[in-house]
């Protein structure tokens, strides 16, 4: 998988006269320098000047160094790493969709718009929340445009609350996302089977009270604007008592947002809809397979319930379907509707990542009804398989029945000096992708592992076979794990001096005098 | 279904190992009132074949041109074909964000040269690793320059800044009852020196003005930047075609404190809004206030030089709420996409492409303004987009620009009512000297009168 030879920073490569690309011939007349002197281009300092064959060897040598979904399994915890089917690359990548512009009439568009309400029919049925937006471009920007919703929807009610509840074990997103939209945020803490906690909490340790659920409902009442839920939990559980919060929620006029990220545990089994959720985002780069592209494009769409659809962010598709003759088969067609005097406005400057959708709408035809739901069962299958080859090694600090992941302490190694980091190290000398590390940070050196569906028995069985050897490692020979990864391209890298000092890019080196 | 590894005799062992019945089991924890009881009311699996034929069809159903002469924020150019090839890599485009370095080589290796060459396009010293778009990037640098400045809470907006950019900003201002956003007027076709002038104060962290702006005007940025600067806030540049870099001298060597917008146009076809490549980069005593990802030098053990994420304290995932902001996942493949296309064309290859985009824009306007029904109305230095005012009807200029599979300019009237009856017309290196010609010889026919 590695290539073991370095390969430069391409500016070293640069040599002056090199072109990697041929300019077509000018067939109109050169153009007149209209630009007052201070404003033309000076130089360049970095761009450097290269060959094709240099460009394309450069690219080359360094995605080698790079582990991918399709070099095996990829088992980061809340990331979905599945399958990315070839078919959403090619589809995405049609000429019919590409060339679109985002300022043509709609009548033009009619291909794209049709696309756009067609997934979000899709989404609709799959969450059980009749509103939905495909504009955020992340899951970020979906929780931000889901807080805006809330934050919209007490407005129009004359409300102003200031605070957002959001549980200890939420993604770092949820705080700041809640802060960005104005709001406090209040932590929810959990309960040794790692859900939300409607009781006060006595840290064991410190002796200090959290308040749990209940209390801050009473205390805090009508200042609470809403809770942001992650379910199934960053833990792989299912927050069993969800209707119940909602419902305790609702009764003081607060809503709930779920955070969609492992969404890839109920579709087709169980809808936010049906617990009492109120808004949510999906994140289509983890659930429905969209690549991601070493940190994105992703798309986050968000779904709502009935009372906040009018908020939904500019413009919403509309379909319009002719009434026609007995007999006459009746053609819709589609239009943005950007007259919505209510809505929180843009979330980004067009529709979103339009391309993105396209790959997503591929991959919910393909599956289906049926294949939707078999993805999610054969996920939850082998996060469990997985729990039960390791549990003998690897300690489960939570007990909870597992969905599609599962998390593992390193308490049993840590007593021998092997800490998670260390054994997320080793893994990549056996040729895999760490899973998400210390992270929830309710569980102490957590390994979260979510395999996805993609993976089958073989797979499977190597990869814990694989966390099993390095169990036995720790047993016996716990200080050699330290010096991991020692097969990787690159051994550990100072993290600490590269914050400390930080350099941020490449500057030519200065020419020292004779 | 082809996707998942299902087999009878596999799915059997599985479940044994786990010592279930069924998977359905294993739904346990979720309870039995919250179930879905139903299949979802959908349409079954279907082959790769049906799917492939009836996406194609759905693309099909968009109208196809010769010629676009619409960019207003997504500009259609050439991309050369080893970009496609490279980031079809799934080493590249299947990776996830790089938390662990050491396996993770590639993307950051390739986010630092990123990095690097937005520094260089824009003359600043700092970036990221790119954030949504273009609206998304003034959003977050006005909220950066909010955090740099300190004390401040207003922001001003120039009117020659995209509309829709202005919208994503009012929209994630509209939380934060403590600042203010204020729109500066504009004076023939550029941002009014008089009125930012009344405007400044002392508690302005920001100034955003459009580089070139969006009715393809080319500010003065050095001329702007000496009042900003006097009155202690920063000066924002927002470029919406990053084309324009081979062109205009970079924003940092003209006093911008800040330099953010859309680079799309470097490797990216229009594809209705998105994926997009927002970037903002700024000055290095700035660097600590940066959103999102930051790529950066490192050691190992070894002594080896290798690339990790860095500045981390900044994020989310350590500081929650107390963020510089909630952006994680970024447009990562779409910076790689900008990278191919930057090493590609080099300094030759990107000045002599915004030559190209000029000089066609100048012919085209030229040649538009020997109808009698098109008029100058915004006289100023433009790169590949101006205005022009047009005394027929815009509909019937687009009716008949659509029957010939021509897309027009923009109706400007659209978002700037002073300018109703105004075109914002667009050209690039792809438009070539006959298609210029049959926009005008189509023009030519189309009636005049309302």
């Amino acid at each position: 998988m590695f290539l073991r030879q370095r390969e430069p920073l391409i500016f070293e490569r640069s040599v002056p006269g090199k072109r990697g690309m041929d300019l077509p011939r000018l067939d109109v007349p050169e153009a007149q320098d209209t630009r007052p002197v201070h404003l033309r281009r000076g130089g360049f300092e970095a761009l450097p000047e290269l060959s094709e064959v240099d460009v394309i060897r450069h690219f080359t040598r360094l995605s080698k160094w790079n582990y991918g979904v399709d070099d095996g399994i990829y088992p980061l915890g809340s990331c979905t790493m599945k399958h990315n089917p070839r078919l959403n690359e090619r589809v995405a990548g049609l000429p019919g969709f590409t060339d679109t512009h985002p300022m043509a009439p709609d009548a033009l568009v009619q291909g794209n718009l049709e696309l756009v309400y067609t997934l979000q029919e899709w989404l609709k049925e799959i969450t059980g929340l009749p509103g939905v937006t495909l504009q955020p471009s992340a899951g970020a920007a979906g929780e931000l445009t889901g807080v805006m919703l809330i934050r919209a929807y007490h407005l129009s009610r004359g409300a102003k609350r200031r605070v957002i509840l959001i549980p200890d074990s939420g993604h770092g997103t949820n705080p700041a996302t809640a802060a960005m939209a104005g709001y406090e945020v209040v932590e929810l803490p959990s309960q040794p089977d790692g859900t939300i906690s409607f009781k006060d909490v006595t840290d064991p340790t410190s002796g200090k009270v959290r308040k749990g659920l209940l209390s801050l409902v009473t205390e805090l009442g009508p200042e609470i604007a809403g809770a942001m839920i992650t379910n199934p939990n960053t833990v792989g559980v299912f927050e069993y008592r969800f209707k119940e919060i909602s419902d305790l929620l609702h009764s003081i006029g607060a809503l709930v947002y779920m955070d969609g990220a492992n969404m890839n545990a109920l579709i087709g089994v169980a809808r936010p809809g049906d617990f009492g959720v109120d808004v949510m985002h999906l994140n289509l780069h983890k659930t429905f397979s969209t690549p991601h592209g070493g940190g994105g494009p992703g798309a986050g769409p968000v779904c709502c319930a009935e009372q906040l659809r009018p908020f939904l962010p500019v413009p919403v598709v509309v379909r319009e379907t002719p009434s026609v003759g007995a007999g006459e088969v009746p053609v819709s067609t589609y239009r943005w509707d950007w007259d919505r005097p209510e809505s929180i406005g843009k979330v980004h400057t067009f529709y979103g990542n339009f391309g993105i959708l396209v790959r997503a709408l591929t991959y919910c035809l393909s599956h289906g009804s049926d294949g939707l739901k078999a993805a999610t069962l054969r996920a939850i299958v082998n996060a469990n398989y997985i729990r039960v080859r390791l549990q003998g090694a690897y300690d489960l600090h939570i007990d909870s029945p597992s969905l599609h992941e599962v998390v593992f302490s390193d308490t049993r190694q840590a007593k021998r000096e092997v800490h998670t980091l260390d054994i997320a190290k080793r893994l990549i000398d056996h040729g895999y992708h760490p899973p998400t590390i210390y992270f929830p940070l309710i569980v102490p050196g957590a390994m979260m592992i979510e395999p996805t569906e993609s993976e089958d028995k073989f797979e499977l069985d190597a990869f814990c076979d694989t966390m099993l050897t390095i169990a036995r490692e720790a047993e016996e020979i716990p200080a050699a794990l330290h010096h991991a990864p020692i097969l990787a391209p690159l051994r550990r890298l100072d993290e600490t001096t590269a914050a400390r000092k930080p350099v941020l890019r490449w500057q030519k080196p200065a020419i020292l005098p004779a | 279904m082809r996707y998942l590894p299902s087999s009878p005799v596999e799915d059997r062992a599985l479940l044994d190992a786990i010592g279930v019945m069924d998977a359905e089991t294993l739904l346990s924890g979720i309870p039995e009132p919250l179930r879905l009881r139903r299949e979802l009311e959908l349409p079954t699996q279907s082959s790769e074949q049906e799917v492939a034929g009836q996406m194609l069809a759905m693309a099909n159903r968009n109208t196809r041109f010769c010629a676009q002469f619409l960019g207003a924020g997504a500009y259609d150019h050439f991309v050369p074909s080893a970009i496609d090839a490279l980031i079809s890599r799934q080493e590249w485009f299947t990776a996830y964000t790089p938390y662990q370095p050491e396996i993770s080589q590639g993307t950051l290796q390739h986010l630092f040269e990123y990095q690097t060459l937005i520094c260089d396009l824009t003359g600043l010293e700092v970036t990221n690793a790119s954030l949504y778009d273009g609206g998304t990037s003034c959003v977050e640098a006005a909220l950066m320059a909010v955090r740099v400045a300190k004390k401040r809470h207003t922001v001003l907006v120039s009117r020659g800044l995209h509309p829709l950019y202005r919208e994503v900003l009012q929209t994630n201002f509209a939380p934060h009852a403590e600042l203010n956003l204020v729109e500066v007027d504009l004076k023939e076709g550029i941002t009014d020196l008089a009125d930012l002038q009344a405007k400044l104060s002392g508690d302005v962290a920001a100034v955003l003005v459009g580089y070139p702006n969006f009715l393809g005007a080319v500010e003065d940025l050095a001329a702007l930047a000496g009042p900003i600067h006097a009155a202690g806030a920063l000066l924002v540049s927002v470029t919406q075609e990053a084309f324009a870099f081979g062109w205009l001298e970079a924003p940092g060597k003209l006093g911008a404190d800040m330099a953010c917008g859309e680079a799309m146009s470097l490797g990216n076809k229009p594809t209705f809004g998105g994926p997009f490549l927002g970037f903002l980069a700024g000055k290095d005593a700035h660097k600590r206030e940066l959103p999102g990802r930051v790529v950066g030098q490192a050691k190992d053990l070894q002594d080896r030089t290798g690339y990790v994420l860095t500045l981390t304290a900044r994020e989310q995932h350590i500081r929650r709420d107390k963020a510089t902001s909630n952006i994680c996942s970024n447009q990562g493949l779409v910076t790689l996409r900008a990278n191919i296309f930057m090493q590609l064309a080099g300094p030759e290859g990107l000045k002599g492409l915004a030559e190209q985009n000029a000089a066609k824009a100048q012919y085209l306007r030229q040649r538009l303004l020997e109808l009698p029904d098109m008029e100058v109305v915004v006289d100023q230095p433009f790169f590949n987009e101006f205005v022009l005012r047009y005394r027929g009807d815009y509909a019937a200029l687009e009716a008949a620009c659509l029957k010939e599979s021509l897309l027009p300019g923009l109706d400007l009237g659209r978002y700037y009512p002073e300018y109703q009856g105004c075109i914002l017309w667009c050209a690039t290196e792809l438009h070539t000297r006959s298609m210029i010609e049959s926009l005008v010889e189509l023009l030519a026919r189309v009636p005049t009168t309302v």
